[in-house]
């Protein structure tokens, strides 16, 4: 009975929901200190590339693979950083976006290493690994009612749950301490920040980092969840789609990339049954939006409304205390 | 002594901003940093702080030449400043505002931060508490949820001294404090300065509010086009004729006004 509700392909969408959550908050951050980073989507390729080869060609384990690969994009996050320090609103955009597009590109034409435009398939999927590990322990899927594609997919649903509700807990965490202070703090006034004392190029290279860090994470469990990865799946139009999820939901606060995120996810499968205009629609609404409402559909006046509903204390006159995430 | 500037000077392109400037301030005095318009009395809060780099000369703090840090060495080292047109965090509370002026007298990481140590929350603990104190000591208790934003001005002027003040800095900068308030809030100002004089703090001030300046500093610099002019107690200030001068023009100049 509970298999008649396990439908895999609506598990699929929760994984690239919860996947792509984790890919807004690669821009949110370092959003947070004012620094509009394009590099996302390379900064998966690199994760998801990694992990992916180490696992083929070395067989290693998945686990090890995704340490790797997100090491690996934060290392080059530390490397593009420091050099952009200088670099401003759209001016970073632009160079952002042209290491993403670097990073394809060599995705494209190594081909001895990444098979070229062919992508890599036979990747090691988490499901299916931790199905073998559970079989092993001589637990039976079935013993739940289930099937085994059922039970792959809703492993994965359930561990990346567990991995994007602790990121979400620890940038909040973050934010709301010495570290979000000077974030927050670098974000409305870089010069006032830099002389009260905020060393400014170490915060700004560590925002950027985390955002490397989140976003080869994220490409590296992609990779594992696809079992299938094509240069393709890192280009310029992902890069967009990931601002995107920040830009619409709103980076006054974490609440919106998230809300983002889920959103623009779970719309074009909605709108399926006229998919030849789903893109025109979500083109036009992102238009409508930026119109409208620059700051994102949720910002520090909709949380504060919403939480004044559910406490009885309010929200006291003027404050926006919760702004910094 | 905890100041000393020794020729200082500073170029734009041909402009010379500052040149040939020294100056040094005793511990615990208030040192006025008076001169018209583009006198370079900000260049030179500039330099001191590392905003911009010297083109020669040196700013020596507590026996230490200071020339070439960065603004958080220098603020770390315990020189802070407010700003002539405020630049406080404006989204953020006031409270919250002090609280990042604590930032270099306090050191918990990522990690201590997000899993909440003992010692950091110790430190927070610490953080709040300060800012609690100086909205306190500069008459903000009552605003500390308040967004710096909608504060009014005096209040945001007076939040700017709580937030440098957060950094303990042994010598203080405030850029025209006075700026825009009316005679009840520049009284108020006065008595905060000469209470920030008691604990200890050494005051750098640039004013053009000459009965502020005159009744609270303990000895004034005059700078005019970038060169200073004189020197001295606040009575000899007043009595110099080249200051004089360059406040009001020379009497052949005012017969062709």
């Amino acid at each position: 009975m509970l298999a008649e509700f396990i439908n895999p392909y609506y598990l699929q969408i929760g994984c690239f929901v919860l996947i792509n959550i984790i890919l807004a908050l690669s821009v949110f951050v370092p959003l947070s200190t004012g620094q509009l980073s394009l590099a996302s989507a390379g900064f998966m390729g690199l994760g998801a590339y990694t992990s992916a080869l180490l696992t083929i060609q070395f067989e290693l384990p998945i686990l090890v693979g995704i340490i790797a690969g997100t090491l690996m994009a934060g290392l080059f996050g530390i490397l593009i950083g420091i050099p952009t320090l200088r670099l401003q609103g759209v001016y970073l955009a632009i160079v952002t976006l042209g290491f993403g597009e670097v990073i394809r590109v060599v995705f494209v034409n190594w081909e001895s290493l990444t098979k070229g435009s062919v992508g890599l398939s036979g990747i090691p999927h988490i499901g299916r690994e931790i199905l073998k590990t559970f079989k092993e322990f001589g637990f039976n899927p079935q013993s739940l009612g289930l099937q085994n594609n059922q039970f792959i997919f809703l492993s994965i649903f359930f561990l990346l749950l567990v991995i994007t509700v602790f990121l979400v807990w620890f940038f909040r965490r973050q934010s709301r301490s010495r570290v979000g202070r000077a974030y927050a703090a670098i974000n409305l006034d870089e010069k006032a920040a830099e002389s009260m004392g905020i060393n400014i190029t170490y915060y700004k290279v560590l925002a950027f980092t985390q955002g490397a860090l989140l976003a080869g994470f994220a490409g590296s469990l992609y990779a594992h969840v696809l079992a299938y990865i094509s240069p393709a799946d890192f280009s310029y139009h992902r890069a967009v789609d990931i601002l995107v999820f920040t830009i619409f939901g709103g980076s006054e606060v974490i609440w919106g990339p998230i809300f983002g995120a889920i959103f623009l996810t779970f719309l074009p499968e909605v709108l399926r049954f006229i998919s030849e205009y789903r893109y025109m629609i979500y083109g036009l609404m992102i238009i409508i939006l930026m119109a409208v409402r620059p700051q994102g559909l949720i910002d520090v006046t909709i949380i504060n409304w919403i939480k004044s509903k559910f406490s009885k204390r309010g929200v006291k006159h003027g404050s926006r205390s919760e702004k910094s995430m | 002594m905890v100041l000393e500037v020794k020729k200082a000077c500073k170029n734009f392109g041909g402009l010379a901003a500052v040149s040939d400037v020294s100056f040094s301030i005793q511990k615990g005095e208030i040192f006025g940093l008076i001169g018209p318009n583009g006198a370079g009395k900000t260049t030179m809060f500039n330099l001191i702080t590392s905003m911009f780099p010297l083109s020669s000369g040196e700013v020596i703090f507590k026996e230490e030449n200071i020339n070439g840090l960065k603004p958080n060495k220098i603020t770390e080292k315990g020189i802070c400043r407010t700003f002539q047109n405020i630049r406080l965090f404006p989204l953020m509370t006031a409270e919250e505002n002090v609280m990042v002026g604590v930032h270099c007298r306090s050191k918990s990481g990522v990690l201590s931060s997000v899993f909440r140590t003992k010692s950091q929350r110790k430190e927070e603990e610490q953080i709040r508490t300060r800012a609690t104190e100086l909205l306190e000591f500069v008459g903000l208790k009552d605003f500390a949820e308040v967004t710096a934003e909608n504060l009014a001005y005096g209040q945001q002027r007076r939040l700017e001294i709580a937030r440098a003040m957060a950094s303990d800095p042994n010598l203080l900068l405030l850029d025209e404090p006075a700026a825009g308030m009316n005679e009840t809030e520049t009284d108020d100002l006065f008595q905060l300065i000469k209470k920030i004089q008691t604990l200890g703090i050494t005051v750098l001030l640039i004013e053009h509010d000459m009965p502020l300046v005159m009744n609270l500093c303990d000895r004034i610099a005059v700078l005019n086009f970038g060169k200073k002019i004189a020197e001295g107690t606040p009575a000899e200030i007043q009595n110099n004729p080249q200051v004089i001068e360059a406040y009001l023009g020379s009497e052949e100049e005012e017969e062709y006004a």
